[in-house]
């Protein structure tokens, strides 16, 4: 697709926009906290658009679609999960974490854990590392559905895509922080949803309508209109494994979780839940759907995708580019795919940003690190993260979903464990964290990998598991837990208290 | 009803029923502490 002034006129005015907002929220910084928890001062509907901007991701609209292009109903169960993330996360870390950081003075939920399981230096630095790694595979993903975008509005080369997307993000998270990325993620949210619920149906409208979408799809094969596979992806056990990893492993992604601590009033978190899924599960339900119809304009030559490995990452885009063929239009689209893969990517460099200076050098290396330096070190790290997954984005994988999937696999199986069990088991000890934390990373990473590459280890063909590779490294941090905590010495009384440890949600 | 088998309505409808509810149940409940 070649691009016009319009086109270009479009982009140009939202990039200046993200960029005027870091510049207005740059202003508003005056110390760390500030920067990495605007002031603990969000309010309702800029924590909710935040959090469906820090969950909507480059995999909202371009992996979303391009899945069920390829595998139809069966994925439907991601539209129900990933928006249910959000009330898992306020659910069941947001009410006490928030409750306990107001008192505690948290930053980070590295802060918790270091509390909760009396290990200053260990399980933090442990923890921020983790974070910290996971962090970068979900950011490679976002800068690779970046620059599928641009590369299709402009027909650029991969690098100079890659390029513009990560300059115009650094600097206004940079600069800005958590206040720009919040504010940004407001607007990019609104754009993301509105952009959504006007387009898609038109989409679908083109294809032939929802009806005739589906009768297709069951005409070319009946396991396409399923709500599950007879067997292997998609089966039974896989979409329940799914179901875990989306709801449990994005609720407690660092990126996600964090927001928590940003909030202003507890109160809010009385109807988030069902606000964030009501309005982002509409959202994602129609996008599976434009997958759908595209799969059907695709198999009835209304247009074909251009011969790349990561094809169905494209359907959406031409499923937009052949449904309504006014150009400014399609830039207005290619906004809309920005604005949902930029308002994750700003949350989780700012999150790296936080984990490496505040975590490991104010918290470990330099106690005595004035506030200054502090702020100064977030910044050059946004700016460090940014351009280390620019050069490994460079290389795409086959599907965005895989690798954004691989992501949330390593965050389930490394941080679901330690945070659930250290709010509501007060028999979780530092030990017990730190092998639950340290297996899971290790396990999940090498399942992960033995997966994509369809390998064997131990006389198991890892490429032909029933569940989900994550589902398996999540059991062992389990064990893990269990079996080193009731071996080791016990968390003192004090610090269950002063964390709220207990079988409950909020002190009543 | 809409070129879908009834299990795939009764299934995924279900389940989103079943979230639902559950959301509004958390909201009517919460009264969350500072």
């Amino acid at each position: 697709m070649a691009s016009d002034l319009i086109t270009i006129c479009v982009i140009v005015v939202y990039f200046l926009a993200m960029l005027g907002i870091g510049a207005w929220a740059s202003k508003k910084i005056k110390n760390t906290e500030d920067y990495l928890v605007a002031g603990r001062s969000l309010g309702f509907w800029v924590f909710i658009l935040l959090m469906i901007g820090t969950v909507a991701s480059g995999m909202s609209l371009l992996g979303v679609s391009g899945l069920g292009f390829k595998a139809g109903w069966p994925t439907i169960w991601e539209q129900i999960f990933v928006p249910l993330s959000i009330g898992f996360c306020i659910i069941f870390f947001g009410v006490k974490l928030h409750n306990v950081a107001r008192t505690a003075g948290y930053i980070t939920v590295q802060d918790y854990l270091a509390h909760r399981y009396e290990s200053p230096t260990a399980l933090r630095s442990l923890s921020a590392v983790a974070g910290i790694i996971v962090s970068l595979i979900y950011l490679v993903g976002q800068y690779s559905a970046i620059a599928i975008v641009l590369m299709w509005l402009f027909a650029i080369p991969l690098w100079l895509a890659l390029v513009i997307a990560t300059v115009i993000t650094t600097v206004y998270t940079a600069i800005g922080g958590l206040y720009a990325v919040a504010w940004a993620s407001l607007i990019q949210s609104v754009i993301l949803i509105v952009g959504v619920l006007i387009m898609a149906p038109i989409i679908i409208f083109y294809a032939g309508g929802f009806d005739h979408v589906n009768t297709y799809l069951a005409g070319v094969n009946p396991n396409l209109v399923m709500p599950w596979m007879p067997s292997g992806a998609f089966g039974i056990p896989y979409i329940v494994s799914f179901a875990v990893l989306l709801m449990v492993g994005l609720a407690c992604a660092p990126h996600v979780i964090n927001n928590v601590l940003a909030i202003k009033d507890v109160k809010y978190f009385k109807w988030a839940p069902l606000v964030a899924f009501l309005i982002y599960g509409a959202a994602m339900f129609l996008l599976k759907f434009t997958g759908f119809a595209g799969a059907v304009m695709v198999k009835e030559g209304v247009f074909t995708l251009p011969n790349v490995p990561n094809a169905g990452d494209f359907v959406i885009l031409y499923g937009i580019q052949n449904s309504m063929p006014i150009m400014a239009l399609w830039a207005v689209f290619a906004v809309i795919v920005l604005a949902a893969v930029m308002s994750t990517t700003d949350r989780l460099m700012l999150t790296i940003g936080a984990m490496c200076s505040w975590d490991i050098y104010k918290k470990v290396l330099r106690p005595d690190a004035d506030d200054k330096t502090v702020l100064l070190l977030s910044k050059i790290v946004v700016v460090l993260s940014a351009l280390c997954t620019m050069v490994l984005a460079i290389n795409p994988p086959e599907m965005l979903a895989i690798l954004i999937w691989m992501g949330i696999g390593v965050m389930l199986s490394t941080f679901a464990v330690p945070l659930l069990a250290g709010l509501y088991w007060r028999g979780a000890t530092r030990e017990g964290a730190l092998a639950a934390m340290a297996l899971g990373l290790v396990t999940s990473l090498t399942f992960g990998m033995l997966n994509y590459v369809k390998a064997s280890l131990l006389g198991i063909d890892f490429g032909k598991i029933p569940l989900h590779f994550s589902a398996y490294s999540f059991v062992i941090a389990i064990l893990a837990m269990v079996i080193v905590s009731l071996l080791t010495k016990k968390t003192t009384d004090k610090v269950l208290e002063e964390t709220q440890t207990g079988w409950y949600i909020s002190k009543q | 009803m809409f070129g879908l088998p009834d299990i795939t309505i009764i299934a995924v409808g279900g389940v989103v029923l079943v979230v639902i509810v559950a959301l509004i149940y958390w909201g009517l409940t919460f009264r969350g502490h500072d």
